[in-house]
C-alpha cells in the first residue's frame, strides 16, 4: 500500500489503473476533466492509451470497441455528457460489454452550473437509456472510496459483462484526502471469463450457469458478433417473444442474482437511533456531521448511507427504516432516493429533505430540517 | 486535535498549491487525517480561490468537509474579509497579504499583516512565490506542521527546477517577525 494525498478525481483514475483499465476515451467536461488530464499523462507510461474524441458519443463508443478488443475501458463525464452517452449505454447493455462510465455530477438541467455540485443524476444513471435492464451504480463519499468503488465497478463490470456507473459529484471530484493505493496483488481484481470451448463450438451469447456468457476477444480465432438487436445465443437477430424474453430476463437477472455482492450500505450510530437520516455521496458527510450535532444535544439520530444506488436490496433498507420513528431522506437534489425509501416504509414516517444546494450542504441546514419534526 | 485552516486568494496566486503542500505534509509525512476542498471561479486568473483544510489525528472528527470554525486563516488577497469573519474562531490566527491593503475587520483574532507579494518580488525576484513566503510565516507563528515535512512536500509536488526558489521563499517567510 502507498499513501497519497490526492483528489477524488485522481483517486478514480488511480482506482481504474489498479483495476487494470488500459483504455480511456473521453471529452473533457467540468467537473470530471482531471480524470482524463491525469490519465493522459499516466496511462501511456504503463502501456495504456488515453484518447480525446470529438464528443461524448464517440468516446463511449470507443470504450465499447476497446472493451470488445479485450482491454478494460472507461470514460468519465458529467450530466450533459452522460445525456449524449445514453444511447450507447444501451448498446453496452445489450451487447453485454464490460465498461465503467463515471458521472461526476454537477448542477443541471442542461449545462446548469458547470462548476457547482449536485446529486440530481440518480434517475438518469439508473433509467436513462431505453429498454429493460439493470445497470449497477456506486456512489463514493470520500477520495478513498472513490478509489475503492472504482475497482469494485470494474470487478462487477468484468464479472457480469455489463456497463457499471460510478456516480461521483463536484465535491468528491475536488476533495483532496489521504488515499491508500494498493500494490499489485493487494486487492482482488476480476477479469472477464474467456471461452473454455474451441472456436467452432463457441456461441457468443450462450451463458454459463451464472447467466454470464464467456467473452471472446477479437483476433483470438473466435467468431464474435456484436449485435444491438434482440439476438439468440449465436448473436443472430430474432424478433420472437421467446428470444426477447430470454435475453432481456437474463440481462436483468445476471445482475440481480449477484445483488448480495453488489449492494452495500454503511451505518453510523445504528444501535439506538430513533431518527434515521438516509443519504449518499458527498451529502452523506454533511448528514453524518448533522447526526453528531443532534446526538450532542441528546437526540438519538443515526445514519444509513447507500454506497450502492442501484440495484437496491429493499429488505435491508426496510430493516433499518422500520427501527426508526422518523426517516429523513437527505439528498442534494429535488428528491430521488426518497422514492426508494418511501417504497419500503409504511405510513407517513418518511420526511423528505431535498436540499437543492449548489455547495455541499451545511450540517446546520440538515439539523434545522430534522428539528422541525421532533 | 482538530485544526481547521482557511486559505483565500486570487486565481493565479498558488492558493490550491498551498493547500496541497500542507495536505501532503500533514497526511503523508505527519501521518494525520486530512480533508481539503478546493473552490475556484471559472476564470483562469483573478477570480476568488479558496481552500478549506481540516487536519486531525482522529478520523472521527472529520465528516463535513468545509471549515465551520477556522483556527487559522490566510488571506493572500482581501476577498470578503467580513463574510469570512463568521467562520473564524475568536482567537484564530489570521495572516493577511498587506500588499493589497491593510484594512480588516478582525478585532479579537491574532492578526499578522505582511506584504507577502512585495517581499517575494523584492527578495526572490517574483511575486509568484508569495504563497510560500506566507506559508513560511504561517508555520513559524502557528507551528501546525514540522518545517521538514513542508519542505519534503514542496520537493514532491513542485517541478524540480522550481525547488530552490520555493524553499528560499519558505525560509524568507519563516524569518519574518
Amino acid at each position: 500500500m502507498m499513501k497519497s494525498f490526492i483528489s477524488g478525481n485522481i483517486a478514480i483514475a488511480e482506482g481504474a489503473i489498479t483495476a487494470g483499465m488500459r483504455f480511456y476515451a473521453g471529452y473533457p467536461i467540468t467537473p470530471a476533466s482531471e480524470i482524463m488530464e491525469y490519465l493522459a499523462e499516466k496511462l501511456p507510461r504503463i502501456g495504456g492509451i488515453t484518447m480525446q474524441f470529438e464528443d461524448e458519443i464517440a468516446s463511449i463508443n470507443a470504450v465499447i470497441g476497446a472493451s470488445w478488443a479485450g482491454v478494460k475501458s472507461m470514460t468519465a463525464t458529467s450530466g450533459p455528457g452522460l445525456s449524449l452517452m445514453l444511447e450507447a449505454l444501451g448498446l453496452a447493455v445489450i451487447t453485454e460489454t464490460p465498461a465503467v462510465i463515471v458521472d461526476v455530477m454537477r448542477a443541471g438541467p442542461s449545462t446548469g452550473v458547470p462548476t457547482k455540485t449536485s446529486q440530481s443524476d440518480v434517475m438518469q444513471v439508473r433509467h436513462g437509456t431505453h429498454g429493460d435492464y439493470v445497470i449497477p451504480v456506486f456512489a463514493p463519499w470520500s477520495a478513498q472510496e472513490a478509489y475503492d468503488l472504482t475497482i469494485k465497478a470494474f470487478n462487477v463490470a468484468e464479472s457480469l459483462r455489463t456497463p457499471v456507473i460510478l456516480l461521483s459529484d463536484a465535491v468528491i471530484a475536488h476533495l483532496w484526502e489521504s488515499v491508500l493505493i494498493a500494490d499489485p496483488g493487494e486487492v482482488e481484481i476480476v477479469s472477464r471469463r474467456k471461452p473454455s470451448v474451441p472456436p467452432d463450438a463457441y456461441l457468443p451469447y450462450k451463458p454459463d450457469d451464472d447467466l454470464v456468457p464467456p467473452m471472446a476477444t477479437f483476433g483470438e480465432g473466435y467468431s464474435v458478433l456484436v449485435e444491438s438487436l434482440i439476438h439468440d445465443e449465436r448473436g443472430f437477430y430474432k424478433q420472437d417473444k421467446a428470444t426477447y424474453r430470454s435475453l432481456v430476463s437474463r440481462i436483468i437477472n445476471k445482475v440481480l442474482s449477484k445483488i448480495d455482492s453488489i449492494f452495500e450500505v454503511e451505518t453510523y450510530y445504528s444501535d439506538d437511533y430513533r431518527y434515521l437520516l438516509v443519504s449518499f455521496g458527498s451529502t452523506a458527510r454533511s448528514a453524518l456531521a448533522a447526526v453528531r450535532i443532534l446526538r450532542k444535544s441528546g437526540i438519538k439520530a443515526g445514519l444509513l448511507r447507500l454506497k450502492t444506488l442501484w440495484p437496491l436490496k429493499h429488505e435491508i433498507l426496510k430493516k433499518y427504516c422500520e427501527e426508526a420513528e422518523k426517516v429523513f431522506v437527505v439528498e442534494n437534489n429535488a428528491g430521488k432516493i426518497l422514492y426508494d425509501i418511501e417504497r419500503v416504509t409504511e405510513g407517513d414516517k418518511v420526511v423528505p429533505l431535498p436540499l437543492l444546494d449548489l455547495e455541499i450542504p451545511e450540517p446546520k441546514d440538515i439539523v434545522d430540517g430534522v428539528r422541525k419534526w421532533l | 486535535m482538530k485544526v481547521e485552516i482557511l486559505i483565500i486568494g486570487r486565481g493565479g496566486q498558488g492558493i490550491l498549491l498551498l493547500g496541497r503542500v500542507i495536505g501532503v505534509a500533514a497526511s503523508k509525512h505527519a501521518g494525520l487525517y486530512v480533508t481539503s476542498v478546493e473552490a475556484y471561479a471559472s476564470e483562469t486568473r483573478g477570480g476568488e480561490s479558496r481552500v478549506d483544510l481540516i487536519i486531525s489525528d482522529n478520523p472521527e472528527e472529520i465528516d463535513y468537509v468545509r471549515v465551520l470554525s477556522a483556527d487559522i486563516a490566510l488571506f493572500m488577497y482581501p476577498y470578503n474579509l467580513i463574510k469570512y469573519s463568521e467562520i473564524l474562531k475568536k482567537d484564530a490566527y489570521v495572516f493577511i497579504n498587506s500588499t493589497f491593503g491593510e484594512e480588516h475587520p478582525y478585532r479579537t483574532q491574532k492578526v499578522f499583516l505582511k506584504p507577502y507579494s512585495e517581499i517575494a518580488e523584492k527578495n526572490l525576484g517574483s511575486s509568484r512565490v508569495a504563497n510560500m513566503v506566507a506559508l513560511g510565516h504561517l508555520i513559524a507563528k502557528t507551528g501546525i506542521q514540522e518545517i521538514e515535512h513542508i519542505e519534503k512536500a514542496i520537493r514532491e509536488i513542485i517541478s524540480e527546477n522550481l525547488h530552490e526558489i520555493n524553499i528560499k521563499a519558505l525560509k524568507t517567510g519563516l524569518a519574518l517577525d
